[in-house]
């Protein structure tokens, strides 16, 4: 990966050629390789040195699974390649989206951990979107309104869960993991594939995020997979040839204010996904926080606040590696699963909350 | 998605767009914060120092620190059992009186002693108590299971747990002092 801008006239190179061992500027013909060290000046007489004094910034980038990854930072300080499971089952196991959001990361990221909205806002799709519905687990959802939340620390950040009343002497438990900075995980239904986010900031005020579905054991179905390209589960509709979802605020989300009266949708705004991004973009672009008031249903917002602000601190002032980039803080997984009353989540759920190949994911 | 009956009922156009930009985010009114009214209650002799270490900080006159000393006989305006509280300062203290303005109650429970079975009783039956009687009031309950370096809870999660709307498990004091911040106690 390397800088957008030619170094000569501050061109941007996505205009430029793909041409062998590198790209060439269609300007004016300068051609740098995949380190972004200039390779030609064509302008140049025969045997000149010039280009090699000619560099653009450049990051490695590896594939892995469904994505590009690259390393930022200082080059001594590169981790290990990633180990999200998504990632690394095969495939046809995994399914991989990205949307343009136009806020800042953090605001839409702390929706994915703010596990008390989705009783409200997605109460619609538990029981009609084709990778929700159906799963046992929803009915608990759907029978107590009035879930209670637990927050416990986890080496990579936080598992988040949520329970609420199940058979007798027994709770239904939801839990999220938070890795940080910036992933987060939901938990299954039945034998639906998994789902999650990356967001990633683009700058303050916009952000991508990168959303994933797949199936631990097995390849995903082509109807789910229609499915999720059609926009279901936590992907969304694009408009046509972009990464801009076909709802988006320049059309008021399309929301549609008789479904919601009919009640097909809580907040008239069609699917998961543009149900949070339409609400959290009417935020602001960037949010002002001190105008807030949080609840103690926010404390997962709370502590991630904490953790992220103590994490900056500790890599600014002593250099320590913030939790996330240990390859063991990924391999994590979701788990949706009831217990005893008596028994502690995190502690009950430790195989289930890690990546364990050749064992399904713990869903009811 | 019914986009015609979206097209059939416009609200405005471009109504979202023109809301979310800064320029307009500069325009949204400032509302005053009222004090919310906080109790924060320890329930073990391990969180009331967690706890009186925490009043140390700046907080708003309407929180106040307190430790769950002994049930007592019933309310007499309710059903639940009263119970008799210490201030950080060793004043005496009522929970019903205390729950008379409380928005919020926030228990915390120390990991304590794993072995001393009374202690983990003891902060199950005063978690108990404040839970019933904010469950009859109405009152939102919050819990801080602070536990042990290596995550031993020694009962502190369960003491909370039937009895918090919300529970933060942490090895870490400032965990409490964030919450409280975040909730502006």
């Amino acid at each position: 990966m390397i800088d957008e801008f030619c170094a000569h006239r501050g061109v941007s190179l996505w205009f430029g050629r793909n041409e062998e061992r590198g790209l060439r500027c269609s300007y004016h013909g300068w051609k740098y390789d995949v380190t972004g060290q200039c390779i030609e000046v064509p302008s140049e007489p025969e045997g000149s040195r010039f280009c090699q004094k000619v560099r653009l910034k450049s990051y490695p980038l590896v594939k892995i699974g469904d994505l590009l990854w690259t390393h930022m930072g200082d080059p001594q300080e590169q981790p290990p390649l990633p180990e999200w499971e998504f990632a690394r089952v095969p495939p046809e196991q995994t399914y991989s989206s990205r949307r343009w959001q136009e806020c800042n990361w953090l605001q839409a990221l702390e929706g994915g951990i703010d596990s008390s909205h989705v009783s409200w806002l997605h109460s619609g799709g538990l029981r009609d979107d084709p990778l929700f519905k159906g799963a046992r687990g929803n009915r608990y959802n759907l029978s107590d309104k009035k879930p209670f939340f637990e927050v416990a620390e986890a080496d990579g950040g936080l598992f988040i869960g949520v329970r609420r009343n199940a058979e007798e002497g027994h709770y239904y438990w939801r839990i999220t993991p938070w890795v940080m900075p910036n992933f987060t995980m939901i938990p299954p239904r039945g034998d639906h594939p998994v789902h999650g986010h990356f967001w990633v900031p683009i700058d303050d005020e916009n952000c991508w995020v990168f959303t994933f579905d797949y199936h631990p054991m097995r390849p995903l179905a082509e109807k789910e997979l229609q499915a999720m390209k059609d926009g279901y589960g936590v992907h969304n509709k694009y408009v046509p040839g972009t990464y801009r979802p076909l709802q988006n605020k320049d059309n008021d989300y399309m929301i549609d204010r008789a479904a919601q009266k009919r009640g097909e949708s809580y907040s008239g705004v069609w699917g998961i996904a543009m149900q949070d991004a339409s609400l959290q973009e009417s935020m602001g672009p960037i949010v002002d926080r001190t105008k807030e008031r949080l609840v103690s249903t926010d404390s997962g917002i709370i502590q991630a606040r904490l953790r992220l602000r103590k994490a900056a601190v500790a890599l600014r002032d002593q250099g320590r590696t913030p939790p996330g980039v240990d390859p063991a803080h990924q391999r994590v997984r979701s788990a949706a699963v009831v217990l005893p009353k008596d028994k502690d989540f995190a502690l009950a759920c430790r195989d289930e909350l890690t990546v364990r190949p050749g064992y399904r994911h713990a869903s009811v | 998605m019914r986009q015609s009956d979206g097209q059939r009922h416009p609200t405005l156009l471009n109504s979202c767009a023109m809301a979310a930009t800064s320029g307009e985010a500069r325009f949204r009114i400032e509302y005053p914060f009222l004090p919310r009214d906080s109790r924060i209650v320890a329930v073990d002799a391990k969180a009331a120092e967690a706890v009186c270490r925490a009043r140390a900080r700046h907080w708003s006159g309407s929180a106040h620190f307190l430790t769950f000393v002994a049930p007592t006989p019933r309310d007499p305006n309710g059903t639940a059992p009263d119970a008799a509280l210490r201030t950080c300062d060793g004043a005496e203290a009522l929970l019903s009186k205390e729950l008379a303005d409380a928005d919020v109650v926030v228990m915390v429970a120390g990991a304590g002693d794993a072995k001393a079975g009374n202690a983990k009783a003891g902060n199950a039956k005063a978690a108990a108590v404040i839970g019933r009687a904010c469950a009859e009031r109405g009152i939102m309950t919050a819990g801080v299971a602070l536990v042990e370096a290596d995550g031993r809870a020694g009962g502190a999660v369960v003491a909370l747990r039937p009895h918090a709307m919300v529970l933060v498990v942490s090895k870490d004091e400032e965990d409490l002092i964030e919450l409280l911040t975040a909730l502006r106690a």
